[in-house]
């Protein structure tokens, strides 16, 4: 299993941890990964400036993983909803995908939809397959109590993602049991976590992270699981600001899914970046 | 049709111009049921953002209000009022259109404006990627390379919204 | 038929329809240069009166032999001006029809001179084509005078009755035990707040003791063949273990039975035995013994049911029973199945206990159902105070699939919080809508006395319902679109109003009739403003919700229609069927069997021919005149009467080559040739494995 690595923008900047626990995860399943020279960001972020500039954006990254023959893997699901909604528009649309060519041309570039862009979690359960990860699993969790938080791009809109239902979503759910773990359902489960409104309003966001971390104190779970940067450091960095803003603490550690599997998975702090994690961690690794 | 002028003018071409941006097509369908404000996490933590009024204004034709309102903002891009529609309204792709059509008009939020200026600059939302590759390489990962392909970029973003955008900035 | 062909058009104006785009006098002034054409004239309602008589008169005094009319679409009109024809002596088959307004002046308004000269080269192909046209037999079956109704709910009893009544033998099959259907189910009925088997009981009596009317219960239809009057049909009459002759209904047999199960009847809620009537007034009261759960078929014990019954009714070893019946017309009245609201996680319904579909409570409050009427919620069997509605559910959604508004629940959720107002004034309710549809008699008054009676409205459809872990009561979450404030609204019990779908087993039914459904999945009506309760197959007749989402007396009503409608078609004892019909020249013919494979009517079969080989014979009866074994047919032995390869052609050369107009000389023997054609090149059996 061959792919090529997207790695957005916001993982390089603020969840390096992310990505070094997903490759050492990825070497534990024999996914090989190959760097991609030269992405830009995917767009997502431009779209609700100019949208044809978010396409473009996008497409020059569409046209970089065709040319390196392999399909791509993104730990950003907006990178991930991006690029598979614009790889769809343009396969469908035939004067988009002529105006678009026409750009890339300039640039000695061609997009052709050949590759399809996955998120790391996809690759897990589909291509993978659960029981392949099951049998990596060699220190099952089995002590510790983890909610699961898709976030919404990963999910919605469910007729262009395809990958779950998000009225009662199992992915992840199926991805932290296999490490051993007990998956908490908690009230809130399907909450978005509030973080894209952070550049407008940050109360509004934080207000929103705090809700989905009351009904994740009061479901009694030891630590909350992410699949999505932004997510990640909306949850885990802006917790403290929980503190200063509301007055409240929380103490629950976030993690990325790929940290969960690691551990389960026998490799070592270091190895998974968990010192990168802003809620400490400690207590969690005691109940291992 | 004489229509008495509201407050604000009523202007009956406006939601054909957002049904032109691609993926605002499906607003006609709207029934008003109100399912997207009910599932909406922003509207459920902020009173004053209001998708089902967002749709109704510019049906109506309340071109101004709708571009000049600052609630077009919080929409967090979550989906979730797509996903529950009952006739299929994308209110994500609408809202989007209408954010492109109120950047245009000039009333784009400065967050919004900045973080765009910045990828369609450096390629990335981050400037310097010397530092995070230092980061990176402390922890054993690759660097990332994205200032060679900045003029790339450039290019491809000639001639479009975004590119007007930026060159206005600069010219300030 | 040694005479000259004698041609009459008639060019309508249609009012302004044709006229406004077509100048039809000119049509009718090129008309009359036409070879053969003897008189051509313009009118402004050709299918009036008036008009029509003015064709008689022609016919009569110019001795027309074939009349064109150039005027709206045939669906139109053909039959009318056929009728003319046929009441001054013509065969109606002499007659051909133009289409210059569906497909010429209404396509191309703004375009009057190419209209025009349009309508004229439609013209002159008709004109081309009549001289072609040969006169038909008209043809006639019999019509046997019995009915078989499909469906015991409250239409098919009323259709049933309504023909028993006129002296027609009914057949009503319904495949449940017992008859009576969904309207049994309710409580009450809106807008009056009948009881519903107060007023249906009656009904379901009078059919079972109809001397015209032989109930199959627990029956199903499982083949139907045969053609309009003498349809054969194929009936399994399901086993019940119980002598219907000898049951007297006591249930003595079920207080002793040991098996519980869940009663259907009651949605689940509630439990019945093994041996059981579906609900205390059923028709027939006679009981049934469901063999999947009996002690004795699964495991060889028990048989207690046996020992008690006093009528000595058990019969262990009843079998299936297959029934065949002639019957001259059908009748579906199958009804519709409540939409399960499983899939929309959302609202919890299947997981959340204190969320349950409007049909499972109106079980709940009906005094026979499962808590005796009494308002009880299901986690704790506690009175709620507090109880909301959700409208929509599963309607009007283009996720679901079920795009259409399902028609009565918008009145049941009015009646059922009347119903709850009248009993518990205290509680308090909530209607959660997105539009209110009180269109019928009485509805709207109906709907204000709901709010006379403190019931309240919310515009604006609830996205989720959350359940408190302890409680187990509902947190719904809506917009108040008009205070345009969000509401979260803490209920003890949410009633979901569940739409309408069609029912279980729809599909093997559209098979066996050969009825096809709207893409809703409903059955399909010949014409919906016109012929709403006339199946596309002559013969078969739809009645109530199986034809699309609707309330009692919409139901009553189209049985009413569909009983009338099949009585006028049985009445004369003789049913006219499809003159232009599949013919076989059995020289040509090489018996390849392609006709009888592709034949939907079974009209078409491969017997021994006159001169001994194999070769397609079609049932003229049965032949609907569909065409599709003509134009499959490899050697042309197959026509099709009235649109035969000459009579097309003729046409084809009429509009490209023969401008000035056709004109066929020895008609008759053209006719006589048309319906004996020779292939332009012959093909020999050698020739047909090249290429």
């Amino acid at each position: 299993m061959r792919y090529v690595f997207f790695s957005g923008c916001v993982t390089p900047q603020k969840e390096n941890a992310y990505e070094l626990s997903m490759r050492k995860v990825a070497e534990k399943m024999g996914i090989k990964l190959v760097d991609l020279l030269g992405a830009n960001c995917c767009g997502f972020f431009m779209e609700p400036v100019d949208y044809l500039g978010a396409v473009l954006m996008g497409a020059r990254d569409l046209a970089l993983i065709d040319a390196s023959g392999c399909d791509a893997i993104t730990l950003c699901p907006a990178c991930f909803g991006h690029l598979t909604r614009v790889r769809s528009k343009l396969l469908e649309d035939e004067g988009l995908r002529g105006r678009v060519n026409k750009a890339l041309k300039e640039i000695d570039k061609k997009f052709e939809g050949a590759s399809q862009v996955k998120h790391f979690v996809s690759v897990l359960v589909r291509d993978v397959g659960i029981e392949k990860v099951k049998s990596t699993v060699t220190k099952p969790l089995s002590r510790l109590k983890v909610a699961p938080h898709y976030g919404c791009h990963i999910l919605k809109p469910s007729d262009e993602i395809n990958l779950d239902n998000p009225e009662d979503p199992k992915l992840l759910d199926s991805l932290i049991e296999a490490t051993g773990a007990k998956c908490i359902d908690y009230v809130e489960k399907r909450l978005c976590c509030g973080a894209p409104v952070l550049g407008v309003d940050e109360k509004l966001a934080l207000s929103i992270a705090r809700e989905k971390l009351k009904s994740i104190q009061k479901a009694g779970a030891d630590a909350i699981v992410t699949v999505c940067p932004l997510c990640h450091v909306h949850f885990d960095l802006n917790q403290l600001s929980m503190l200063e803003k509301f007055s409240e603490e929380y103490n629950i550690p976030v993690l990325h899914y790929t940290q969960l599997l690691g551990l389960a998975q026998g490799l070592t702090l270091e190895e998974l970046g968990l010192y990168e994690n802003r809620v400490p961690v400690d207590k969690i690794l005691s109940n291992l | 049709m004489e229509v008495k002028e509201a407050k604000s003018k009523i202007d009956p071409k406006f939601k054909f111009e957002v049904a032109r941006v691609a993926g605002g097509e499906s607003i006609r369908y709207c029934f008003q049921c109100g399912k997207c404000e009910a599932t909406c996490p922003i509207r459920r933590f902020e009173d004053s953002y209001r998708p089902a009024q967002i749709i109704r204004a510019t049906l109506l034709g309340l071109k101004d209000m709708v571009l000049d309102s600052d609630m077009l903002w919080l929409c967090a891009t979550c989906y979730s009022c797509t996903e529950r529609c009952p006739q299929g309204v994308r209110f994500t792709d609408i809202i989007r259109a209408i954010r492109n059509l109120a950047t245009e008009k000039g009333k784009v939020h400065p967050f919004f404006k900045s973080q765009s200026g910045a990828i369609a600059k450096f390629g990335r939302i981050f400037e310097d990627e010397s530092f995070l590759n230092e980061m990176r390489r402390e922890l054993g990962l690759p660097s990332i390379s994205v200032t060679a392909s900045r003029s790339e970029i450039a290019q491809i973003l000639r001639n479009t919204k975004i590119e007007t955008l930026v060159k206005s900035e600069e010219e300030k | 038929m040694a005479e000259e062909t004698r041609v009459g058009v008639y060019v309508c104006h249609c009012g302004q329809n044709i006229a406004g785009t077509v100048d039809c006098k000119a049509v009718s002034k090129y008309a009359k240069t036409l070879p053969k054409v003897v008189i051509a004239r313009d009118h402004k309602y050709i299918c009036s009166d008036q008009g029509q008589e003015r064709i008689k008169k022609d016919i009569k005094k110019l001795n027309l032999n074939r009349v064109v009319v150039a005027a709206c679409s045939p669906r139109m009109h053909e039959l009318t001006f056929r009728n003319v024809l046929e009441e001054t002596g013509l065969n109606p088959y002499l007659f051909e029809m133009v289409n210059i307004r569906e497909q010429c002046s209404w396509v191309h308004i703004g375009q009057n001179e190419k209209a025009t000269e349009k309508a004229k080269e439609l013209v002159r192909m008709a004109v081309a084509r009549s001289q072609l046209l040969a006169p038909l037999e008209i043809k006639e079956v019999n019509a046997l005078r019995s009915v078989l109704v499909i469906g015991g709910g409250v239409g098919g009893i009323q259709a049933a009755l309504d023909l028993a009544e006129q002296g027609f033998k009914v057949f009503l099959v319904e495949k449940e035990p017992t008859i009576g259907g969904r309207m049994a189910q309710l409580d009450k009925t809106f807008p009056t707040m009948d009881c519903s088997i107060c007023i249906l009981a009656p009904k379901m009596v009078e059919a079972a003791k109809h001397s015209n009317i032989t109930l199959l219960t627990n029956s199903e239809v499982q083949d139907v063949s045969g053609i309009v009057g003498t349809f054969h049909i194929k009936v399994l009459k399901k086993p019940r273990f119980v002598d219907e002759k000898k049951c007297v209904g006591c249930g003595v047999c079920a207080t002793k039975c040991p098996v519980k199960r869940p009663n259907e009847f009651d949605m689940g809620l509630g439990t019945r035995k093994a041996i059981y009537v579906p609900f205390p007034q059923s028709v027939p009261l006679v009981y049934n013994i469901e063999k999947e759960h009996c002690l004795y078929f699964t495991q060889g014990v028990c048989r207690v049911c046996e020992k008690f019954c006093e009528a000595n009714a058990l019969n262990f070893d009843q079998k299936e029973e297959a029934i065949e019946l002639d019957v001259g017309a059908i009748i579906v009245a199958v009804g519709f199945d409540p939409y399960d609201p499983s899939p929309l996680k959302e609202y919890g319904y299947g997981v959340y206990k204190n969320v349950i579909t409007s049909l499972e409570f109106e079980r709940l409050i009906n005094a026979s159902g499962p808590t005796e009427g009494k308002l009880k919620r299901l986690s704790d069997g506690q009175e709620p105070h507090r109880i909301a509605f959700i409208q929509c559910v599963g309607s009007r959604d283009e996720k679901t699939g079920h795009t259409y508004c399902s028609n009565i629940c918008c009145m049941a959720a009015i009646k059922q919080a009347v119903l709850i107002k009248e009993k518990h004034p205290e509680c308090e309710i909530y209607i959660f809508y997105d539009d209110i549809r009180a269109f019928g008699k009485g509805f709207e008054e109906f709907y204000r006395r709901a709010r006379e009676s403190w019931i309240n409205f919310v515009k604006g459809i609830p996205s989720e319902t959350v359940e408190d872990p302890e409680t187990k009561n509902l947190t719904i979450r809506a917009v108040d679109l008009i205070l345009g404030k969000m509401i979260e609204l803490e209920a003890d019990l949410v009633i979901l109003s569940i739409g309408l779908v069609p029912p279980k087993g729809l599909e093997d039914l559209t098979r066996i009739l050969s009825i096809p459904r709207g893409p809703e999945g409903f059955l399909l009506e010949a014409h919906p403003k016109l012929r709403p309760v006339d199946a596309p197959t002559m013969g078969v007749f739809l009645a109530g919700a199986c034809q699309g989402p609707k309330d009692i007396p919409a139901s009553v009503a189209q049985a009413k229609a569909a009983a009338s409608s099949a009585a006028a078609l049985l009445s004369k004892g003789k049913i006219r069927v499809e003159s232009s019909v599949a013919f076989v020249n059995e020289d040509y013919c090489i018996g390849c069997r392609i006709c009888e494979s592709l034949c939907e009517y079974d009209a078409i079969e491969i017997k021994e021919s006159s001169t001994g080989k194999p070769a397609a014979l079609v049932s003229e009866v049965a032949c609907t005149g569909c065409g599709v074994c003509a134009s499959a047919c490899p050697t042309k032995a197959l026509t099709l009467r009235h649109f035969t390869d000459q009579q097309l052609l003729a046409q084809v050369r009429a509009a490209f080559f023969e401008k000035e107009g056709t004109c066929v000389d020895r008609p008759h023997e053209a006719v006589a040739e048309s319906l004996n054609e020779k292939i332009p090149q012959a093909r020999s059996m050698k020739d047909s494995g090249e290429d």
